[in-house]
């Protein structure tokens, strides 16, 4: 046995603990999403539906990280299949909102969409979808009292836009998610996966001579974050 | 608040498909607070395929990873294959994770759509209210592509695309597709090249390679599939195309590459380790041919795919190696697997005789030839080319030269156009010292063919066609596998039809001889063109 099959042997252990991991998460989530619908069982003051929200987020941001890590690993490989398809965004906008719209409502949060029901563009649903869901729970994170998914159209493609009314983003990240070159970064902690992925699967969606792109600003519309993915 | 709209499920039938209970109790759950009630279950494909032949269903959610049995692309690719959805029914497969399978694949092997685990409500609702009025729309296509109307479907999709719709490059693929089946090169073409105007689509640039394939510019189609495969192995339906496009350009160690590397990703395609495996035994790698063909045989036994090929082959790899007691293990298999197809249990007894005489064992051989010389000589029509051919040696050597003059007659006349049978056939002759009765043979034989073909031209240009057509029909009971000749008979007919009117004795005739003529010779242009022209003289034919 040389070094290059320990080494095999780990990332197998790795992958397939992922996929054990984020296999769990799923069924964590479902479970955690039940026991929030089950209002009656629970008086409302006992801050167990506040906790429960909170792991609820946690889970899903855990299992969000997994399935991008297995993306990553795919795409690095050369055998993520990426798919691009011509889809209606307000499909995938309205997905994604009913997919964080429970989180929204424990924390108090008012989610908005300003969404074109005309527009489309080609994309790789998953990976897009994927992105799009972790924008809005990190704006559900930081924000106050609103959040706002805005789909547009763009040149010949789409412009998604998720505004908060929080903080804003750090000077770090600022730079960090503009950057051309991402990397991970493990002074900054977990963020660096999140805007390197996001990073990648804009780039990933190329055409009509342009590529995808993806910038982070403060100030906007609520005041506060404002994560911005353009694809061409 | 945002909140997705339930869809009402209380009057649809849906089928769950997964191994796994506390998933099927969640999934029933979640369905259940849209009002349905009519829901089915099965652990796996031994129970499901029961349940689907036996009602209908409006959905179904089906696991891809069942712990026994076939798997859900198996399932669902067995549903459509036998016709047990309805054209509404919509089919979501459950997936840990997007694998390579998602992306390829014919119309008839995709699933609507893929949910990727958390199965949560708002994935299920949307992915399923969407996929139900998807289908609604697709569903007269459907229908039309069931009744084998081609040109109507391509009318109907032509037909929605000239309204505002979410599904246009759906359509426009599909379109695409039913063009390159009818052999409308050209139109699949136009809206191939319009996608990659899009986008770099894999789907456009495998569409233009299979066109550059089937009329054979092996060059092109390895050069445009390089687009797609170029340093990633998710695409593999690309990879098959590939490897066939680096064989007929005779670069058979880079086509076992291409299906290797396929198979690293994806290896439960019992077509495409048979690909491998006659690729590999034509290198001379017999190894990897007999892993191959094991494989083969073992993906296809509980499908529809299982055939008697793979097994023949995995027996004539064995006995190359010689593995004498390997072969027959194969051939009591194929006994066994195919009890119920007369031709294979002859040809899983037939094929011993090689093997024993390779073995040693020649009055056992002579004994077994003696038994089934009657019956390889009235069932000789329906033998594969490489069976008669593995066949004549021995049965000549044992004697029974008959018999395998019988075999090669048939052979001949089946396969009168292709030099390179003709020539293996006058070679069985020539090495038993026979070379000059084998070139009579064969030059009978295929005078015969042609001269079939030439009359019925004839006796149609004389305006004959009754006489014509007597005389076509009779050639293709002599040589029922003849592509040429059956593309034949089905032009007469059709040309009988446009002259008499629409008979549906003949229309059928007419269809059976153009979809054997596909088998045999697959994307044969004339093929597609026929079933084009057969739709047009009348479309009161149903299916």
């Amino acid at each position: 046995m040389g070094d290059a099959d320990s080494k095999l042997d780990l990332t197998t252990f790795l992958l397939s603990s992922i996929h054990d991991m984020k296999n769990s998460m799923g069924v964590m989530v479902v479970y955690l999403q039940d026991a929030l619908a089950a209002r009656g069982d629970v008086p409302a003051d006992t801050g167990v539906r506040e906790k429960t929200a909170q792991a609820l987020y946690e889970a899903q941001r855990v299992s969000d990280h997994l399935v991008q890590l297995l993306a990553l690993y795919k795409i690095d490989q050369s055998f993520y299949p990426f798919d691009p398809q011509y889809h209606v965004l307000a499909d995938l906008s309205r997905e994604a909102l009913a997919r964080v719209a429970d989180l929204a409502e424990l924390k108090g949060i008012s989610l908005e969409s300003d969404c074109d029901e005309e527009v489309c563009a080609w994309l790789d649903y998953d990976l897009v979808f994927g992105v799009v869901v972790q924008a809005l729970h990190n704006a559900l994170r930081y924000g106050n009292q609103r959040v706002m998914l805005r789909v547009q159209a763009h040149a010949s493609g789409a412009r998604i836009r998720v505004e908060d009314d929080g903080p804003g983003f750090p000077d770090f990240l600022l730079a960090h998610g503009n950057a051309r070159e991402r990397g991970i970064s493990f002074e900054t902690g977990s963020t660096g996966l999140g805007l390197y992925f996001a990073g990648l699967v804009a780039g990933m969606h190329q055409g009509a001579g342009r590529s995808g792109a993806l910038s982070l600003e403060n100030g906007g519309p609520l005041g506060g974050g404002v994560f911005m993915l353009e694809l061409p | 608040m945002i909140n997705l709209p339930r869809p009402d499920l209380s009057d649809k039938s849906i089928l769950i498909i997964e191994d796994y209970e506390g998933m099927r109790g969640i999934l029933r759950d979640l369905l259940g607070r849209a009002g349905a009630t009519r829901i089915a279950f099965a652990a796996n494909s031994q129970a499901a395929i029961p349940l689907l032949e036996r009602h209908r269903y409006d959905a179904v959610l089906c696991d891809l990873h069942l712990g026994q049995g076939l798997n859900g692309q198996q399932i669902l690719e067995e549903a459509r294959h036998r016709q047990l959805l309805a054209p509404h029914t919509v089919w979501l497969m459950v997936s840990a994770e997007k694998t390579a399978e998602m992306v390829t694949g014919t119309m008839e092997s995709r699933p609507d759509d893929y949910l990727l685990k958390p199965i949560t409500e708002t994935l299920l609702f949307t992915r399923l209210s969407r996929q139900m009025a998807r289908r609604q729309t697709l569903a007269p296509i459907e229908q039309a592509m069931r009744d084998r109307e081609y040109l109507k479907a391509m009318n109907l999709t032509e037909a929605q695309l000239g309204r505002p719709t979410p599904h246009l490059w759906d359509l426009k693929r599909l379109k695409a597709d039913l063009a390159l089946h009818v052999g409308n090169h050209a139109h699949a073409r136009e809206i191939y090249l319009e996608a990659l105007g899009q986008r770099d689509l894999p789907w456009a640039h495998l569409g233009l390679a299979k066109i550059h394939f089937l009329e054979g510019r092996h060059a092109e189609a390895r050069d445009e599939l390089e687009q797609v495969t170029r340093g990633n192995r998710a695409y593999l339906e690309a990879h098959d195309w590939m490897a066939r496009a680096l064989d007929k350009l005779g670069d058979l160690d880079a086509a076992q590459a291409v299906l290797s590397a396929a198979l690293t990703t994806s290896p439960h395609a019992p077509l495409r380790q048979g690909q491998l495996g006659e690729i590999a035994y034509r290198r001379g790698d017999l190894e990897t041919a007999a892993g191959a063909f094991r494989r083969q045989v073992d993906l296809a036994r509980q499908t529809p795919l299982k055939a008697a090929d793979p097994y023949l082959w995995l027996s004539r790899v064995q006995l190359a190696r010689g593995k004498a007691d390997e072969a027959l293990r194969a051939l009591a298999e194929l006994s066994v697997d195919l009890r119920t197809d007369d031709t294979a249990r002859l040809l899983a007894r037939a094929l011993e005789i090689p093997v024993h005489l390779q073995a040693g064992a020649r009055e056992r051989a002579r004994a077994l030839a003696g038994e089934l010389a009657a019956e390889l000589g009235e069932q000789a029509n329906e033998l594969p080319a490489e069976a008669i051919l593995e066949l004549a040696k021995p049965l000549m050597d044992l004697g029974e030269k008959d018999t395998a003059a019988t075999l090669l007659t048939s052979l001949v006349g089946n396969n009168h156009e292709h030099p390179e049978i003709l020539e293996r056939a006058k070679a069985v002759f020539a090495e038993a010292g026979l070379a000059e009765e084998g070139h009579a043979l064969v030059d009978r034989a295929t005078r015969a063919a042609t001269e079939s073909m030439n009359q019925g031209v004839k006796l149609a240009r004389e305006g004959k066609l009754d006489e014509a057509i007597e005389f076509t029909r009779e050639a293709r009971a002599r040589m029922p596998n003849n592509p040429r000749l059956l593309l034949n008979h089905a032009f007469l007919l059709i040309a009988w039809m446009e002259q008499y009117g629409r008979d549906l004795r003949i229309a059928s005739e007419a269809r059976s001889c153009i979809e054997m003529a596909r088998r045999l010779k697959p994307g044969e242009k004339r093929a597609g063109e026929l079933l084009t022209k057969l739709e047009l003289v009348g479309n009161d034919f149903g299916g």
